[in-house]
């Protein structure tokens, strides 16, 4: 499944569409703490947050995660679209909860 | 009586930025880790309370300077300046007491604020100088913006040279035998917009090499850690990386405060990030954790009341 069919289902909106976008996801991090974030080898990894900070992008380019999605519809500041234009990273931001959206996902990548 | 100084709050150590984004970082490094006092003139001219205006004229009039602090046994009482000397010229009161006449309502800087933070007030209230106090609130110094400029040249002068003397770019394409990249990038304390800037081009810069996934990984997240971790820890230092024999090198610097207990901090989940910190994804106790989890080669030294250098080595070859 692409970031952007997981973006559909987790009923994100897309504010910046990078370079993982037409990328299969295998993997899903769920965290607000970056230093857990970078101790993950995974890869195509999508993260979910409910941290609203530039540093989000900046560690998913690190650990070369296909896009990020915000959740519990957190306002996100202008400057993380900026960021997230100048490091070619997807961003959306979705209204469901971490754990909702935890779940949604897991459901689209594990079909019964 | 005694001044009336008024300090600023809680330092906003960011400077202000160039709308164009263009502002070189050793310049925004310098006046973020110089601090007041490594500026400002320590050996100060001053009268006592009981020195007349005249008395004060004339001692600007031989120093050369146009405004002398009015203090006694490092009380800080107020300042005589040019205005001052002229209003008692045109009042007649020259020649009483400078306590009577002085300016006692004063925005005083403290000695150890950042640079950016005394630019700032410069360009705010266009007086041509202030005074410095410490802690305990004793004058310690006066700092004029022909300080901050003389500060400035010679720090960069310094610095230009250390930056010729050690950098080589781009030199050879065979990483068993010579350097690929050596850059040093600047970290202010807290400038979490800037944070992870240096790890993001190394990342980028290794990409265009077409090295190994796995390994940018590993150099990647060492590089980040290291970043995140004079950005928050430190006052501010220096994170420098190195290709070269078969080896990524990459080495955080700074000069302060140090670390007292080294195998405490390299401990799983210590840490002395504040809730802010925390608030913005670290301060987790993992960034030298991590380091390690990803060197082949890890060294830290630190000294409390000095400086901390971390190195972490990845083997490429």
């Amino acid at each position: 499944m692409t970031m952007s069919e997981i973006a559909d289902v987790l009923k994100a909106e897309v504010l910046v569409k990078g370079e993982g976008i037409h990328k299969g996801v295998r993997h899903v991090m769920a965290s607000d703490l970056m230093s857990d974030v970078l101790l993950v080898d995974e890869d195509d990894m999508l993260l979910l947050t409910s941290l609203a900070s530039d540093q989000v992008l900046r560690t998913a380019q690190i650990v070369g995660a296909v896009g990020v999605i915000v959740v519990n519809g957190k306002p996100l500041p202008s400057s993380m679209v900026n960021v997230a234009n100048d490091l070619r990273m997807t961003l959306a931001t979705s209204r469901l909860s971490k754990y909702e959206a935890c779940v949604a996902a897991h459901a689209a990548l594990n079909p019964a | 009586m005694s001044a009336t100084p008024e300090t600023p709050g809680v330092p906003d150590v960011k400077p202000e930025a160039d709308p164009a984004g263009n502002e070189p970082l050793v310049l925004l490094e310098l006046i973020q880790r110089l601090k007041v006092r490594d500026v400002m003139t320590a050996q100060l001219v001053t009268v006592p309370r009981s020195a007349t205006m005249l008395q004060a004229q004339e001692l600007m009039r031989q120093k050369k300077i146009s405004g002398v602090p009015v203090e006694e046994n490092g009380r800080f009482f107020g300042l005589v300046s040019i205005d001052d000397i002229i209003r008692a010229l045109v009042a007649g009161t020259i020649g009483e007491v400078c306590s009577r006449h002085m300016t006692t309502k004063l925005v005083v800087l403290e000695d150890d604020m950042p640079l950016s933070f005394a630019l700032r007030y410069f360009d705010r209230y266009h007086y041509g100088r202030f005074p410095v106090l410490n802690r305990d609130q004793r004058l310690v110094g006066i700092i004029c913006q022909r300080d901050i400029n003389r500060a400035l040249l010679v720090e960069l002068t310094r610095e230009l040279r250390r930056l010729e003397s050690s950098s080589v770019q781009n030199v050879g394409q065979d990483g068993t035998t010579s350097i690929y990249v050596l850059r040093e990038f600047p970290i202010c304390k807290y400038d979490f917009e800037n944070a992870g800037k240096a790890a993001n081009q190394i990342k980028q810069l290794l990409q265009e090499k077409k090295f190994p996934p796995k390994i940018i990984r590993r150099i990647a997240v060492a590089a980040y850690e290291l970043e995140i971790n004079l950005c928050v820890h430190s006052d501010g230092g220096v994170l420098s990386w190195q290709i070269s024999n078969g080896r990524a090198e990459i080495v955080a610097r700074d000069a302060g405060p140090g670390i007292e207990d080294v195998a405490w901090a390299c401990r799983d989940g210590t840490s002395t990030a504040n809730e802010w910190i925390r608030s913005l994804g670290f301060g987790a106790g993992m960034g030298l954790v991590n380091v390690k989890r990803v060197s082949d080669e890890f060294e830290i030294t630190s000294k409390k009341g000095s400086g901390t250098t971390v190195k972490s080595v990845i083997n490429i070859a």
